[in-house]
């Protein structure tokens, strides 16, 4: 299995971006790359569905991080959901889970998107 | 590679490279559950050992590719000890600055978690250089 893929597709305005592997210094590059690829698309809304994500290291922190300026200051956010423990646990440690708006399920985040997106 | 001293530790040796940190954290995962830890706590020790092998490729070896890095994991009865060592340079424990979490939520930029994840992760850390080589020991107790 690769250390990562990222399918990304489209539902109801928000882009849905689904890691599934790791993401660490190796596979950074590929996750920051489909990440600005949506923004240079004019994609703002974006959904971090985090189900099939084994874990994220501070590389892939970073990323989200690079772009979370640019998305809010164009009307849009990055959110996350289906956090597994061990994910949540590092975003929760550093704070960020009051930096982003993160979700128990798809359902519950576009529930919160919804007459936004 | 010279076999650990200790019975109850052994070492890996791996190439300088990024390609390799999914190995050495899964073996570290596994080897927290030999340890008697619970899996979010091994999945903890797990990611803190990717921040230091991370370190140790991008900022000692400066991204270079050709040199190695060692870890040794060392068994007690009531903890892990991990001991992440290279040759390009390291930190002394009075050089670790720590960012404030708040101040990072209020202040947002990329960089300076790794240190933050490691030491909120594990229960002690401690670098230190000694005869060119550089260290950083990470400790995890089994409750």
């Amino acid at each position: 299995m690769a250390d990562l893929s990222i399918q990304v597709k489209e539902v109801d305005g928000v882009a849905v971006l689904r890691p599934e592997g790791f993401i660490n210094a190796h596979t950074v590059r590929m996750f920051e790359d489909a990440l600005e690829k949506l923004v240079a698309q004019g994609r703002f809304t974006i959904l971090l569905d985090c189900r099939a994500l084994n874990y994220i290291s501070s590389a892939g922190l970073g990323a989200i991080m690079g772009l979370i300026e640019t998305v809010r200051e164009n009307g849009g956010d990055i959110l996350l959901c289906n956090l597994a423990e061990n994910v949540y646990a590092i975003f929760d440690t550093l704070g960020f889970t009051q930096l982003y708006r993160v979700f128990r399920s798809d359902a519950d985040a576009f529930e919160a998107l919804s007459g936004k997106a | 590679m010279k076999p650990a001293a200790d019975p109850e530790a052994f070492r890996l040796v791996i190439p300088s490279q990024t390609r390799y940190l999914n190995l050495v954290t899964a073996m570290a995962k596994r080897a927290s559950l030999v340890a008697g830890m619970d899996d979010a706590t091994a999945a903890k020790v797990s990611i803190a050992v990717d921040e230091a092998v991370t370190n140790v490729i991008i900022h000692a070896y400066r991204g270079e590719s050709d040199h190695q890095v060692e870890i040794e994991l060392r068994f007690t009865p009531d903890r892990l000890e991990i001991r992440i060592w290279n040759t390009g340079g390291g930190l002394h424990d009075e050089d670790v600055v720590l960012p404030d979490p708040r101040e990072y939520v209020k202040h947002p930029r990329k960089g300076g978690l790794g240190l933050l994840l490691m030491s909120r992760f594990m229960d002690e850390i401690h670098f230190q250089n000694l005869d060119g080589r550089s260290e950083c020991c990470m400790i995890k107790r089994v409750s």
